[in-house]
């Protein structure tokens, strides 16, 4: 019954749901991509099909140079993800027995706390008036505050893995919830130590989940520009800063819009990936 | 076996830094609110100064409104097409499907910036003035997706055809939409609806591309970040944290299978 | 007919696309008759039902109800009800609720239902379940609510699409008996939906058998059983020996048939025009017609070879070998006597009353299946 079409009236149905997708996806993007093909004439945006602007990017080596710095941040940012999602997932999945629950929830939380009100947070520890520096100062350590704290990659990184950590979870704990247990107790019962099994058991079959994380943890990163703006200080610049420039004070509209779907193309490309190494479920939108 | 037990407590001690880690930027929030000063060492006693301050500004106190308008907004529009998508992919066949659930997925897994420059540039080419209405366009683009994958997953797992059954029994469409449809959906509706609700309440970077005078909350906030930093923020943050928690708590009632559970125990007619 | 028939089709069929699913045939059914749809999966019945219940639109042809033609009215206003095979009572109601819905739909209120409701339940034994909720109750239970929520509103059919497939063996045959009894009962015409030939000969006034959306034919389960009209139908209905043999010219109008050497008078065939040389054809004998070694005579006798011997309870199965064909053979366990073994030679009795011949080229429709519960 599967590969047959239905019935015109019932294809109605879908009707809502594909204007919907039309105005707000296919159009928006499709026209984003039309423009990037337009160019800046004076202050206007004439309607002149060029590739000026990929050729200036990719010609450019400050342009390519900002997304490939970007991409080694974020990059960075998804393995730290991952090193701080992971092992807690490991845990709350087969360490705890009582409270799972509970602390589940405790996991997921810091995900809906304001997105704003954590860059706000972190913005405070690291200061150079900031919690970090001012305990340090008390204490005795430092005469100086540490001023590597914040304005540099270090601080973006650091907010952007705090970020990130939910979203690498998530998959992670599902898949890890997925594994039955009785296999473990196999593998046990075989001979293999503790890290042998997790080496050989359970991080292949959890890597489907492991992939997800990171790859949402890689998006997210690389799509963020408050964080760079607001913590990256000079030298924390990253892709999304550019893009955003160009909709401010650089008004180079059809530039903007390549770059932005220079960013499409890589975000696309790497959720397709998902799709087929990672796993669907566990996705932020199933639970 | 003591071994095991080290090993163990290896892990666990990592697992509570790392929510140690999850929390403490939290807690610092908090505590900025109620002091006087914006340094830890000098904790000089709890104020309430800047929750007066909040309070009395006017233009924080619109952008909350706004906020709430924007996703209550929001989160209708999608609550109607939302569930007319996920019936629609769910139950009816047609070419090209899995393209199609990715589009729709799509502006709610893309970057921010990239959405909103997008339907910014639409909006600008069809010279529509930056208003509320184009705030709230951006919105419904991410919500309708929450809310159509909530419902789909509600609908996988429900089992037999039961609005079959209801129009074989003489139920015309919106009897069987009204009688078995929606009460079986309602939770995972909620649910749905109160997860969009909260994404929306908190976005910023669709809402900044979309926005004129007219402001959220988090647009409001995001300025204040930019152009001086007032212990005000710290209020309205901490504000906001509790508001999260409560959604939140709230939300887990109404999603995921503890859900189901919740719902069988209080069920008694 | 017209007046007679509860539910009529003319000439219905449906396709997707390319494929068909449903042939054009013409079936009438009788008022408060027992009418099965019998054919392994995918032959098209699960797809009439459905056409007949309105879940279904035919491409061609016409349907029936009553003698309105209800071809293009949706599903909700054809005064017919399906059991499903997963029973879909409403999870988020009550036993009581779910019986009432179509009542409801039609503009009852609960308090005028109720004696209705109740009659109904006790009709199926299910008194004093009202305010269960749908997983409270065990498989057979929640069958007979199902049941009796499509009854209530006393549809002019009932449709089941295999109903008791869920049913373990033994829960199955005890709801066959509630079914037929229920249905006679009432009154009440039912189209009924399955696999299991059993099922269907044990309780249907008439089956339709069906192969690739095919009818191959509509009878009487005797009919069905005794006089198949096509070598499918032969095969899908109890244990048929398909022998391979040459069509022999009638002796008046007695056809005849040669098989390993042997010539073979039989009473019924399906064959048409005179026979051509060396025509291949299918001759057929239920396996418990053949006899094996018995001191009764028999018209014709064979000689063959004992291969296998099954010991099942009730009879023995004996699989001979002829002249290089397969020949099976049911003995019962009282008529046994233990002189026969593997290799030894068997004499294999035929009676031309109980021979059939079929076409060659139906072969390649045969269904083997056995009757054993699995």
């Amino acid at each position: 019954m599967g590969e047959r079409i239905s019935s015109p009236r019932a294809l109605l149905r879908g009707v809502p749901i594909t204007i919907w997708m039309l105005c707000l996806v296919a159009v928006p993007l499709g026209y984003t991509l039309l423009i990037s093909f337009f160019q800046v004439e004076g202050l206007q945006i004439a309607a002149k099909l060029t590739i000026k602007n990929y050729r200036q990017f990719f010609t450019d080596p400050m342009y390519s140079g900002i997304l490939l710095k970007s991409i080694l941040l974020s990059l960075a940012i998804a393995v730290l993800g991952i090193l701080t999602g992971y092992p807690l997932a490991y845990m709350l999945s087969f360490r705890v027995r009582r409270g799972k629950q509970a602390l589940f929830m405790l996991s997921i939380i810091p995900l809906w706390v304001s997105y704003l009100v954590r860059i706000i947070a972190w913005r405070t520890i690291l200061g150079n008036k900031g919690v970090i520096n001012s305990a340090l100062t008390a204490i005795g350590l430092i005469q100086e505050p540490l001023s590597f704290l914040l304005y540099n990659r270090f601080a973006i990184a650091v907010t952007l893995t705090y970020i990130c950590i939910p979203f690498v979870f998530i998959p992670v704990y599902t898949a890890l919830e997925k594994i039955p247990r009785n296999i473990m107790e196999a593998s046990s019962d075989l001979g293999a130590g503790e890290f042998r099994t997790f080496l050989n058991v359970v991080l292949p079959l959890s890597l489907p989940g492991l992939v997800t994380g990171f790859i949402f943890a890689f998006i997210i990163a690389l799509g963020d520009y408050i964080i760079p703006q607001q913590l990256g200080g000079t030298q924390g610049i990253m892709f999304g800063n550019l893009i955003w420039s160009q909709f401010g004070f650089a008004f180079n509209w059809p530039f903007g819009a390549a770059l932005s779907f220079i960013l499409l193309a890589i975000s696309v490309t790497i959720l397709g990936l998902t799709s087929r190494f990672g796993s669907t479920e566990g996705g932020f939108l199933s639970e | 076996m003591s071994r095991a037990r080290k090993r163990g407590f290896g892990l666990k001690a990592y697992g509570f830094f790392v929510y140690f880690f999850l929390y403490f930027p939290l807690l610092i929030v908090l505590v900025f609110s109620f002091s006087p000063t914006k340094t830890i060492v000098g904790i000089s006693g709890i104020t309430l100064k800047w929750y007066q301050e909040l309070f009395r500004d006017q233009n924080l106190l619109a952008a909350f409104v706004h906020t709430l308008l924007i996703g209550a907004g929001a989160v209708g529009i999608a609550i109607v097409l939302g569930m007319a998508g996920a019936f629609f992919v769910s139950r009816v066949t047609f070419p090209g499907k899995s393209v199609f659930r990715t589009l729709v997925l799509l502006p709610y897994i893309l970057p921010g910036i990239l959405m909103g420059i997008s339907i910014l540039v639409v909006v600008k080419a069809l010279n529509i003035p930056l208003s509320p209405f184009t705030v709230l366009l951006g919105h419904v683009s991410f919500t309708v997706p929450v809310v159509m994958f909530q419902i789909m997953s509600r609908i996988a797992r429900m089992g037999p055809n039961y609005q079959a059954a209801a129009m074989d029994l003489g139920a015309t469409p919106v009897q069987t939409f009204w009688y078995v449809t929606l009460p079986m959906i309602r939770t995972a509706l909620i649910g749905a609806a109160l997860l969009a609700f909260t994404v929306s309440f908190d976005e910023i970077v669709i809402s900044y591309f979309l926005t004129g005078t007219w402001m959220t909350l988090p647009v409001y906030i995001y300025g204040m970040m930019r152009y001086g930093l007032s212990p005000k923020v710290y209020a309205i943050s901490a504000i906001i944290l509790v508001l999260s928690l409560a959604l939140i708590m709230l939300m887990s009632r109404y999603t995921g299978r503890s859900a189901e559970v919740y719902r069988v125990r209080l069920r008694k007619d | 007919m017209s007046e007679e028939n509860a539910i009529e089709l003319r000439g219905v069929k449906k396709a997707w696309g390319d494929v068909i699913a449903v042939q054009a045939f013409d079936i009438g059914i009788r008022k408060g008759e027992f009418f099965s749809l019998l054919g392994p999966s995918g032959c098209g019945k699960t797809t009439t039902l459905r056409m007949i219940a309105g879940l279904e639109e035919p491409t061609g042809g016409q349907i029936l109800l009553e003698g309105h033609d209800v071809s293009r009215v949706p599903a909700y206003r054809r005064n017919v009800h399906t059991v499903f095979q997963d029973y879909a009572l409403f999870p988020h109601m009550t036993v009581r609720k779910n019986i009432w819905f179509p009542l409801k739909m039609r503009g009852v209120s609960l308090a005028d239902a109720r004696p209705r409701i109740d009659r109904v339940l006790r009709l199926v034994n299910m008194e004093g379940f009202e305010r269960r909720l749908p997983q409270q109750l065990s498989g057979g239970q929640r069958q007979r609510i199902a049941l009796a929520r499509s009854l209530v509103d006393e549809p002019a059919a009932l449709l089941l699409d295999e109903p008791l497939g869920a049913l373990d063996f033994k829960l199955r045959g005890a709801m066959q008996k509630v079914l037929k009894d229920i249905q006679r009962d009432v009154g009440i015409t039912f189209v009924y939906v399955t696999h299991d030939q059993t099922e269907a000969l044990t309780m249907s006034d008439r089956i339709a058998v069906m192969k690739s959306g095919r009818v191959h034919q509509i009878g009487t389960p005797d009919e069905i059983y005794s006089r198949p009209a096509t070598a499918f139908v032969a095969s899908f209905i109890g244990e048929m020996n398909f022998l391979h043999g040459h069509r022999l010219p009638a002796e008046g109008e007695v056809p005849r048939a040669e098989v390993g050497g042997h010539r073979l008078r039989a009473s019924r065939s399906t064959l048409t025009g005179t026979p051509a040389a060396g025509e291949e054809i299918l001759v057929c004998i239920r396996t418990e017609r053949v006899q094996v070694n018995s001191h009764r005579g028999t018209e014709h006798e064979l000689q063959g070879t004992v291969r296998r011997i099954v010991y099942r309870g009730t009879d023995y199965e004996v699989t001979c070998d002829l002249a290089g064909q397969e020949v099976r053979a049911v003995v019962s366990a009282v008529d046994w006597n233990a002189v026969l073994h593997t290799g030894s030679p068997a004499r294999l009795g035929f009676n031309s009353a109980d021979i059939t011949l079929f076409p060659g080229a139906e072969e390649k429709e045969i269904v083997q299946y056995s009757t054993e519960a699995v």
